[in-house]
């Protein structure tokens, strides 16, 4: 093994957290004031969020929040669903409706492609949200909200997954502001948060580090991860499941706090399933992530809490708490809690001498270039 | 003299000032002059009205949005359509108002109060009295 500095290009890129979300903001707000017209906005009956991989996440993430503040029904639906199952006749109900916002940075995946020629085929507004005019995605949008990310070293997207999530929470704000469901100062108020979201990441980003370097000493030898929340927070979990597999290779499963008590808990070799639970302050499902934790302590499974409250928070329960960034509105939180997952999931890479994404060798190499995802039969059901 | 007010408004609100003002020119100590009154906003205008029935307050309100209906076809895309309505509304009403000042009294007419119009709201406002002398 080499000699680890807990300093590799994942976790510079959640260095570069703080930084990104305040000039992304600058970039982006303007953008999604602009990307739909009043008409448009007002003419949405149900709102389709679509993506794979991490973009799924980012609209799993953010779902709630479009629901809260635009008061319009909101799915998250996988692309291959949308691609292949979801029900022609739900796709161009009325007039440009349902608005799919598609999110990909690359918008070169074929399943995304797929997905939207579908959907606009059968009458629905397809909004993307990309950094690709060039691609399938910017060609078959309606509207395109172009994300301008800057280049970074490579690493599994982190900074590729904030700026989504700062995409869709600007446009849900938007929608809700130009709906007239509160008003301009209080959809600058819920702005300036997710600028905010910047430093005060920055404010505690070497606390975190230093638990996360710890955390990730400990549990390096463990073989198995699993990653819990709910609501938002089961996106955040999502996330962190990914990162693990992309960076570090290791087994790793998520599940939403009730589910668990229903499958994963069955799981065997509780000592070696090191256990995140992504658990807000204000998550609506806080007293079933209190039951899941106390469960959880009593099967005696490694455990470690992401919150942006205390040990108190959670009755004093044994666990690792490594608190997070607490936003003035609940549903910015997702734009900074899964920062310390990052930082772990790099570090475990970097212990174990682990190549990001297996360095695409061996067993890997068909997927080389991101051929597994950008290769695939297209067809337009 | 010149003397600010700061009001929180609620939406579409329609602010009496009138005793502000009144109070403003006693307070300047000026016999004969000029009394304005300035709203510094984009989406609120200032007016005189009669303040004796109440439900000529909601007639005011009706014709405004008569005038000029919160739409989703205006040009001005960059807030929301309320905001939109808003600037023309405040063109429209203009945002100041003039009194002349006799015998060191606002000279104003006993059906004639002074408002704030809120064309958006809520919203932190503020409005300006100046009293100067012939």
């Amino acid at each position: 093994m080499s000699k680890v500095k807990f300093d590799n290009p994942m976790s510079r890129q959640v260095y570069s957290l703080p930084e990104l979300i305040e000039d992304q903001y600058e970039d982006l707000e303007p953008k999604a004031r602009k990307v739909l017209s009043f008409e448009e906005i007002f003419n949405i009956q149900k709102i389709v969020i679509t993506g794979a991989g991490d973009s799924l996440a980012a609209g799993e993430a953010t779902k709630q929040v479009f629901e809260q503040l635009t008061g319009i029904p909101t799915e998250v639906v996988k692309v291959i669903d949308l691609a292949r199952f979801y029900p022609k006749n739900q796709l161009g109900t009325d007039s440009q409706n349902p608005l799919i916002i598609s999110v990909s940075n690359s918008g070169s995946g074929a399943r995304v492609s797929e997905a939207v020629q579908r959907a606009k085929k059968h009458g629905a507004y397809i909004l993307g949200v990309t950094g690709n005019l060039e691609s399938d995605l910017g060609e078959y949008s309606d509207k395109v909200l172009e994300l301008d990310i800057p280049d970074f070293e490579s690493a599994p997207g982190t900074r590729s997954y904030v700026v989504s999530l700062i995409a869709l929470l600007l446009l849900a704000i938007r929608f809700g502001e130009v709906r007239g469901n509160y008003t301009m100062d209080q959809a600058m108020d819920y702005r300036y948060d997710i600028k905010n979201q910047g430093e005060n990441l920055r404010k505690v980003l070497d606390l975190i580090n230093e638990q996360a370097i710890q955390v990730s000493k400990e549990w390096n030898d463990l073989p198995y991860f699993e990653f819990i929340g709910a609501g938002p927070d089961y996106a955040s979990a999502w996330f962190g499941h990914a990162k693990f597999l992309e960076a570090n290779g290791k087994i790793s499963t998520h599940i939403n706090s009730e589910e668990w008590f229903h499958i994963n808990f069955f799981a065997r070799d509780v000592e070696n399933i090191g256990t995140f639970v992504f658990a807000s302050e204000d998550n609506e499902a806080m007293s079933r992530n209190k039951e899941l934790i106390h469960y959880n302590n009593i099967m005696g499974r490694p455990l470690v809490i992401f919150t942006n409250g205390t040990s108190e928070t959670f009755d004093n329960e044994e666990g690792i708490y490594i608190q997070v960034p607490s936003a003035k509105y609940g549903f910015n939180n997702v734009l900074t809690n899964i920062a310390p997952i990052c930082l772990i999931a790099s570090y475990i890479a970097e212990l174990n001498d682990e190549e990001y994404g297996r360095g695409t060798k061996g067993k890997w190499e068909f997927a080389d270039n991101g051929f597994g995802v950008k290769t695939s039969t297209i067809e337009i059901l | 003299m010149l003397k600010k007010f700061d009001i929180k408004t609620s939406y579409n609100e329609i602010v009496d000032i009138t005793e502000s003002v009144k109070e403003t020119v006693q307070e300047s100590g000026i016999q004969d002059g000029l009394c304005i009154i300035y709203n510094p906003h984009s989406t609120a205008g200032v007016t005189t009205f009669s303040p004796w029935d109440p439900d000529g307050f909601l007639d005011l309100d009706d014709e405004i949005r008569r005038l000029v209906p919160t739409r989703i076809d205006f040009k001005h895309q960059h807030d929301t359509p309320q905001d939109a309505a808003g600037h023309v509304k405040s063109s429209l009403f203009g945002v100041n108002e003039i009194f002349i000042v006799a015998d060191g009294e606002l000279l104003i007419g006993g059906s004639q109060n002074i408002y704030f119009l809120e064309f958006d709201g809520p919203r932190s406002r503020s409005y300006y009295v100046k009293v100067s002398a012939d």
